[in-house]
C-alpha cells in the first residue's frame, strides 16, 4: 500500500471538517493485528494446555487425535467456505450430513450395494442436494438463509422416513467400518481424505477461472454479471460443492461411528460455521478462504480437547462453539468494515 | 463610494495586471512524503473577477486551494491578503480573513432550516443568549435579495434541491462577509437549467466585487465563466491566461501538457471511419424497434458499425434503460433488438457478452468494479478463457494472466504502482480506463458506454475519447452516455436525444450542437407545460 498519491485528493477542499478519520491509524494497526490474532490464540492456548497436562495434551498422539477429529469438520466446512464466498449461506449441511451417514447405512445394507456405489450415490445425493438449494436461490431468487433451511427441515423429515427412526448398523461391511479409524503411512484415512478435498477447493478456487468467476460473484454480484459472468451457475456450481462435501463427511462420519445415526452430524452445523467466520479474519480481513477455513477449524478442535483434558463436561462444548462462533463473526464484520471504503 | 474608488484601477474583466490584487500567493510550496505537490507557485486573486482553477486531478489544484483554507500547511512561501501577509493556520483563521470555500459535499446541516444553516455559529441573540430569529432574518434579508433567492428559508436544507442547497451555503459566506468564495465542482451534480441558474449568481458576485474562484473539471463553463484562468500540472501552474486567450482544445493541451492528436491526422482517420460509417448505412449493425420497458415507449433507431451514436436527455429520459436493453442487460417488454439483422433475446448478459455486446455501467464503483480486488482481476475477469493452459482444462496460467493484465495497461495507459494494487486506489480515469480494457480481448462488436467520461480528470478524457475511437475505426459500433452535452457533441457522430422515454429526435452532422440537443431534451416538457 503506497500512500504517497493520498493527500492530494480529488476534492480540492479536501475531506470536510470533522469528516477527518483520527482514529485510521489504530483502526490499521488492530487490523494487522486481528489477521494474526487466531494464530496467536491458538498458540496461547497449545500453551496453556501443555502446561498443564503435559502428558496428556503434549503428545504426538493427541496431536494426530486432534487433527483427525478436525478431519470430518474440515471437510464440510470447506464446501461451507464456497457458499460462503459467493456471499450464501447454506444451513442445509448438517442436516444433509446426517441423511448421508443413514442413506450410505441402508444403501449397503437394506439395498446390498457394494462400498464404491454406495459411497458414490450418496455423494451424488448429497450433490442433488446442492443443486436443489442452488436453484432456489439462484433461479427462485429465495433468500439462502430460508431456502436451505427449510430443505434441511425436508432432509430431517427424509432420514426418519428412510430409517422409521432406528440406526441402522447391522449388515455394514467390515471394510467400510474399518476405513475410518485405520491408518495409512501412520496418517489416519479420514484426514488423507479430507487433505486431498481441501487442497482439491482451495485449487478450484485460487487456479481456476473458475474460482476467479466464484470471488468476483462473492465480491459484487452485480458487477460480476454486467462482466458477463452466469451468476447463478456459479452460484448453483457453489451449493452442489457444500452438499457434496456434506454428504462425504456424512459417509466418513457413519464409517467412524459404525452406524447410520439419525441427526449425528447435525452439530456440525455450527462448528463448521463457528470455522469459517473465523478463519476469515485469519490471515485475511473478512474474506473467507480455505486456509483460514482449515485453520479456524483447527483452533476449534484444540479447545474442545483441551477443555475435555481440563475435565470441563462435554456439554460445555457448545458453548465453546457458539461462543467462538458468535465472536468470530463479529471479528469478521468489524474487521470487513475498516477494510471496505 | 471610497471602496468604490480604490479598487477602480483593478482589471475588470478584460485582466490587464494590476498593481495590487487582493490575494497574493508566492513561492507556495508542499510535499507529501516526498511527493511535491505544489511547487513555488506564485498566484493573484482580484476582488470581482472570477477567477478558473483547471488541472488533472493531482495537478496542485486542490492542494493550492486547501492551504488558503488553512487545512494544509505550506512548507514555504507567502499568502498576502489586502497587503499584508497571512499565516493561515486553521479554517477559522481563513475565514476570519474573509476566505469561504464551498465543497461539493456543501457542509450544511440537512435537519436545520435554510436560515439556520445561513447563520450557523453566529445568529443574532437576544439577551440570555437566546437566538433573535426575527432580527436574524431581517440582517438575512439583503443577501436573500442579492442571490435572488425565492424559496422560503425556514424549509429544511434536506427538502431543498442541491442549486437551493448552494445558494444557502453561498449566502453563508457572504453573511460571514466573504471577499473570496472557492467553489468546488459546483455544477457536478445540477441539472444544465439549475447550472445557468449557478453560473448567474456566480456573475453577480463578480458585479459584487467579490472574488470567486472558480474549480471545475467542466472546461466550456470555466472559459465561458472565468476573467482569469490558472493551469496547474505536476504540482505548477504552468499557464495564466485571460479570457479568450484560450480555446477550449488549447486548454485541454495546456492541461495535459502535450499537444492532442494533430488535427489533419485525426481528420483523415475521422474521415475514413465516417465514410465507411456512411457506406454501411444499408445494413446497421443493430436496431432497436418499438421497445418498451418502464419509462421507454416505442424507442426505436439503429447504428452501423463502427459508428458513435450518443444518447442525449436530461436525468429520467431514459437513458439508462435504453443502454441496459442494448447491452442484454434487461430485456424490452415490447419490440425487438436485432444484431447484424437477427433478432436477440439474450437471456443473460453472458449471452449477450458471447454475441459481442459489452457495457461499462453507469455507476463504476458499485457496477462495474471490485473495488478491493486487484487491477489484474479487474482487467482479466470477463475474458478468462484464454488464461487457461490447456483450453479444456479451466486451469489459470498465472503468468500469461499477469502478463496480459500489464499490456493492457500500458495500451491505455493506467497509472498505477503495479497490477496487483486494489483498483479502488486508482483515480476516477485510471479505473474508467480499467472498466473498457476489460472488453479489448474480446472481438467486440458493440461498446455500450453509459456515462463515458463521469468523474474523470481532462487528459484521461482525452485518451478515454481517442481509446474509443480507435475501437470504432476497427468496426465496433459505440453508444456513449454523458450527463455533458459538450462532451457529446463533441464525441459522437450523431446524438439520438431521449425526453421522457421517447425519441425526441436526431441530429448529426451541422446540426449537432448543444443548443439543438438542449432543446429537443425540453421539448416534450415544454410540450406538456403548455397543455398544462
Amino acid at each position: 500500500m503506497t500512500n504517497v498519491a493520498q493527500p492530494i485528493d480529488d476534492s480540492p477542499l479536501g475531506p470536510a471538517p470533522g469528516a477527518l478519520r483520527g482514529g485510521a491509524a489504530v483502526a490499521r494497526f488492530l487490523l494487522i493485528v486481528s489477521r494474526y490474532a487466531t494464530l496467536i490464540a491458538l498458540l496461547v492456548m497449545c500453551v496453556v494446555f501443555s502446561i498443564h497436562s503435559p502428558r496428556s495434551f503434549f503428545t504426538v498422539d493427541n496431536f494426530l487425535n486432534i487433527l483427525n477429529q478436525s478431519s470430518l469438520t474440515a471437510l464440510i466446512a470447506g464446501g461451507l467456505t464456497v457458499t460462503l464466498i459467493v456471499g450464501e449461506f447454506d444451513l442445509s449441511i448438517g442436516y444433509a450430513a446426517s441423511l448421508a451417514g443413514v442413506l450410505v447405512a441402508g444403501l449397503m445394507s437394506h439395498q446390498g450395494l457394494s462400498i464404491p456405489l454406495a459411497v458414490l450415490a450418496t455423494i451424488g445425493v448429497g450433490a442433488g442436494i446442492g443443486a436443489v438449494n442452488g436453484v432456489l436461490v439462484a433461479k427462485a431468487r429465495i433468500n439462502s438463509v430460508v431456502a436451505t433451511l427449510g430443505i434441511g427441515t425436508v432432509l430431517v423429515g427424509v432420514s426418519y422416513t428412510y430409517t422409521n427412526g432406528q440406526p441402522i448398523a447391522a449388515g455394514m461391511p467390515l471394510s467400510f467400518l474399518n476405513f475410518a479409524v485405520t491408518k495409512f503411512l501412520h496418517v489416519p484415512k479420514p484426514m488423507l481424505v479430507a487433505a486431498g478435498v481441501l487442497a482439491l477447493l482451495w485449487a478450484i478456487i485460487n487456479l481456476t477461472d473458475l474460482g476467479q468467476r466464484l470471488q468476483a460473484v462473492g465480491g459484487n454480484a452485480e458487477a460480476a454479471r454486467l462482466a458477463g459472468i452466469a451468476v447463478d451457475r456459479v452460484k448453483i456450481f457453489a451449493f452442489v460443492i457444500s452438499g457434496a462435501c456434506a454428504a462425504l463427511t456424512g459417509v466418513l462420519l457413519s464409517s467412524l461411528i459404525g452406524s447410520g445415526t439419525i441427526a449425528a452430524a447435525d452439530s456440525y452445523l455450527l462448528a463448521a460455521f463457528a470455522a469459517v467466520f473465523l478463519g476469515s479474519t485469519t490471515l485475511r480481513d473478512g474474506e473467507f478462504h480455505i486456509v483460514g477455513t482449515v485453520v479456524g477449524v483447527i483452533f476449534i478442535n484444540t479447545g474442545i480437547n483441551g477443555l475435555s483434558i481440563f475435565g470441563v463436561p462435554t456439554s460445555y462444548q457448545n458453548i465453546f462453539t457458539g461462543g467462538i462462533l458468535v465472536v468470530a463473526v463479529g471479528l469478521s464484520t468489524v474487521t470487513r468494515r475498516y477494510t471496505t471504503r | 463610494m471610497a471602496a468604490a474608488e480604490l479598487h477602480s484601477d483593478r482589471p475588470t474583466g478584460l485582466g490587464g495586471p494590476s498593481p495590487r490584487a487582493w490575494l497574493e500567493v508566492r513561492g507556495l510550496s508542499k510535499a507529501f512524503a516526498g511527493a511535491q505537490a505544489l511547487v513555488g507557485v506564485d498566484f493573484d486573486v482580484w476582488r470581482g473577477q472570477v477567477h478558473g482553477l483547471v488541472g488533472a486531478n493531482g495537478a496542485g489544484k486542490s492542494t493550492l486551494v486547501r492551504c488558503l483554507a488553512g487545512l494544509v500547511t505550506p512548507d514555504a512561501g507567502t499568502i498576502s491578503v489586502d497587503g499584508s501577509e497571512v499565516a493561515i493556520t486553521s479554517p477559522q483563521a481563513a475565514q476570519r480573513l474573509g476566505l469561504a470555500f464551498i465543497h461539493q459535499e456543501l457542509n450544511l446541516v440537512p435537519h436545520f432550516t435554510a436560515l439556520a444553516n445561513m447563520l450557523l455559529g453566529r445568529p443574532k441573540r437576544k439577551r440570555l443568549g437566546i437566538v433573535d430569529w426575527r432580527a436574524s432574518r431581517r440582517d438575512v434579508q439583503g443577501i436573500v435579495d442579492r442571490l435572488g433567492i425565492a424559496f422560503p428559508l425556514e424549509k429544511r436544507v434536506d427538502e431543498l434541491s442541491v442549486a437551493q442547497r448552494w445558494l444557502v451555503s453561498i449566502g453563508r459566506a457572504l453573511i460571514g462577509n466573504a471577499s473570496m468564495i472557492a467553489m468546488d465542482e459546483p455544477t457536478a451534480s445540477l441539472s444544465p437549467a439549475e447550472a445557468d441558474r449557478l453560473h448567474e449568481v456566480v456573475r453577480e458576485l463578480r458585479a459584487q466585487d467579490v472574488a470567486v474562484l472558480y474549480v471545475s473539471h467542466r472546461l466550456a463553463e470555466v472559459l465561458e465563466l472565468s476573467d482569469t484562468i490558472s493551469v496547474f500540472r505536476d504540482g505548477r501552474l504552468t499557464r495564466r491566461a485571460t479570457r479568450g486567450d484560450l480555446s477550449r482544445h488549447r486548454l485541454v493541451e495546456e492541461i495535459i501538457g502535450r499537444e492532442l492528436q494533430p488535427e489533419a491526422e485525426a481528420d483523415a482517420a475521422e474521415r475514413e471511419r465516417q465514410q465507411r460509417v456512411a457506406d454501411q448505412e444499408e445494413r446497421p449493425r443493430l436496431q432497436l424497434r418499438n421497445v418498451h420497458r418502464g419509462p421507454l415507449r416505442d424507442v426505436s433507431f439503429s447504428l452501423a458499425a463502427g459508428e458513435i451514436v450518443g444518447l442525449g436527455g436530461l436525468v429520467g429520459a431514459g437513458r439508462t434503460e435504453v443502454a441496459r436493453i442494448l447491452a442484454g442487460v434487461d430485456r424490452p417488454e415490447h419490440g425487438e433488438v436485432l444484431l447484424d439483422g437477427r433478432t436477440k433475446q439474450w437471456k443473460t448478459v453472458a449471452a449477450a457478452v458471447r454475441d459481442g455486446v459489452a457495457l461499462v455501467p453507469e455507476e463504476r464503483r458499485t457496477e462495474g468494479l471490485f473495488l478491493d480486488r486487484s487491477v489484474a482481476f479487474n482487467l482479466n475477469l470477463a475474458d478468462l478463457r484464454p488464461l487457461r493452459h490447456i483450453p479444456w482444462l479451466p486451469l489459470l496460467n498465472g503468468r500469461r494472466a499477469r502478463r496480459r493484465a500489464r499490456d493492457l495497461s500500458a495500451q491505455l495507459g493506467i497509472r498505477m504502482s503495479s497490477i496487483s494494487q486494489p483498483v479502488g486506489s486508482l483515480s476516477g480515469g485510471n479505473q474508467q480506463k480499467v472498466l473498457i480494457a476489460r472488453w479489448l480481448t474480446r472481438d467486440l462488436k458493440m461498446l455500450v458506454l453509459d456515462e463515458l467520461s463521469r468523474g474523470v480528470d481532462v487528459g484521461a478524457r482525452a485518451e478515454i475519447h481517442s481509446l474509443v475511437k480507435r475501437l470504432a475505426s476497427e468496426g465496433t459500433s459505440v453508444v456513449a452516455i454523458s450527463s455533458e452535452v459538450e462532451e457529446l457533441v463533441e464525441f459522437c457522430d450523431r446524438i439520438v436525444v431521449l425526453s421522457e422515454g421517447r425519441v425526441a429526435g436526431e441530429v448529426a452532422g451541422e446540426a449537432m450542437t448543444t443548443a439543438n440537443v438542449l432543446s429537443l431534451c425540453y421539448a416534450d416538457r415544454d410540450r406538456r407545460m403548455e397543455a398544462a
